[in-house]
């Protein structure tokens, strides 16, 4: 059963009407409940319907042949309203080669650079360094909030964690990793504050992370659970 | 995957052959999807010029990602009006105006003259589905056709919606899941 709570922020959702963190919140709650879903789809399916309700309009022909045209250019391939054309054409053909030419040049100066910018990276770790910062979830305290500074390359991280009172008896914080390459959010312990609510922690993923796309704390059985079943009380993108 | 329609499975046919370049496939989604993303974008626009640069704006958009849709996450129907939604939301915010077709009580009005049996759009539609989906809208409880279409067509966020509805967020939210719930419920009985 999904809670009241969780079913609107779908609705909202499915509206595009979230807030980013509240997007991300749902999103790592959406990763791990089948049930959730598919509620989701069927309030997308209701939004699209939705659509159907407005006076039918007739798009312009115009259009129809200005989409075909660019599509037909993006596929690299002639219209037949291309073929129809007489020679004179190669004119606008022949500056797009030019062009052409030109983003190839600047695309092979692009890889160069990154490829040096890569070589610079790989010799300083911390030049991959990644910060994400965490606020808190509709469920979390207000005014508690962390910093995640993650280094992909070495799979480690550094958090820290400030007015984040202690979590009830017999449960612990866990911090998750949201990977867009991993189904469910990715462990990355349990973290403990101080009787400030404060903690710094370094931690390490329990799977190898290739792509984060966010941090969330939640509230979990003491010790901490393989997959994530609480809360979300701190979640937050880079 | 959920059930699908006759005419869903056609559509994921076609956007399956976009993906993987295929023109002609294009043409055909453009041909069966232009006509209601085109009027979504107009209502939702009040603007045929920007109406047209939206759409083609979405039209790019389907041929360049068609690889990422996800037959699990929505029909293709409801991606392409999501999508068309996102891009007229984020034109009317590039132009900070809010969107002059719907207030609540202009919206009650619109949607009272589309319900009734003999309204002009109707005609004009000739178009049972389209028939049947407004006549389902209309039958939810006015409030809660107020909360979804003021979510849906306007650039509003649920703040704004509460605050120009006079209701506490939490009614608010609670309209627009029950209204959408209530609305796919009806259309799929």
């Amino acid at each position: 059963m999904i809670p009241e709570e969780q079913q609107d922020q779908a609705g909202l959702y499915a509206l595009g009407l979230l807030e980013p963190d509240q997007t991300a919140a749902f999103e790592l709650a959406l990763s791990g409940n089948a049930e959730l879903r598919a509620l989701l789809r069927e309030l997308r399916e209701a939004t699209g319907e939705l659509a159907l309700t407005v006076p039918a309009q007739t798009p312009p022909e115009s259009l129809r042949r200005r989409v075909l045209s660019e599509i037909a250019l993006r596929a690299q391939e002639p219209t037949p309203m291309a073929q129809e054309r007489s020679s004179r054409v190669w004119v606008p053909w022949a500056i797009a080669a030019a062009l052409l030419v030109f983003c190839g040049l600047l695309a092979i100066d692009r890889v160069r650079l990154q490829q040096k910018l890569t070589e610079v990276r790989a010799e300083d770790p911390l030049m991959q360094t990644v910060f994400f910062t965490l606020a808190p979830s509709e469920a979390g305290p207000a005014g508690a909030k962390a910093t995640v500074a993650w280094l992909p390359g070495l799979q480690t991280g550094v958090i820290r964690i400030t007015n984040l009172p202690a979590p009830a008896s017999g449960r612990d914080y866990q911090l998750w990793a949201v990977d867009a390459v991993h189904k469910d959010p990715i462990s990355a312990g349990v973290v403990r504050v101080d009787k400030n609510g404060v903690a710094q922690i370094r931690f390490k993923t329990v799977e190898m992370a290739q792509n984060v796309k966010a941090f969330a704390v939640s509230v979990e059985r003491e010790g901490g659970v393989p997959k994530k079943e609480g809360p979300i009380v701190l979640v937050g993108t880079a | 995957m959920a059930f699908e329609t006759p005419q869903q499975v056609s559509d994921r046919e076609m956007i399956v052959k976009v993906a993987r370049g295929e023109t002609a496939a294009f043409r055909a989604l453009y041909d069966r999807l232009s006509g209601p993303l085109y009027s979504l974008a107009l209502k939702m626009l009040n603007d045929a010029g920007e109406a047209e640069d939206a759409l083609q704006d979405v039209f790019v958009q389907i041929w360049s990602r068609a690889k990422t849709y996800d037959p699990d996450q929505s029909s293709v129907f409801t991606w392409t009006v999501l999508l068309t939604r996102s891009r007229v939301v984020d034109r009317l915010r590039a132009r900070e105006r809010r969107l002059r077709v719907v207030t609540a009580e202009e919206q009650g009005r619109k949607v009272g003259d589309a319900s009734t049996a003999a309204s002009a759009a109707d005609i004009v539609d000739k178009n049972e589905e389209v028939v049947r989906v407004r006549s389902k809208l209309n039958e939810l409880p006015s409030e809660q056709r107020e909360a979804i279409e003021l979510a849906f067509f306007t650039d509003l966020s649920h703040h704004e919606i509460a605050a120009r509805i006079g209701q506490p967020l939490g009614t608010v939210k609670a309209r627009i899941r029950r209204g959408l719930l209530k609305l796919r419920e009806r259309l799929t009985t």
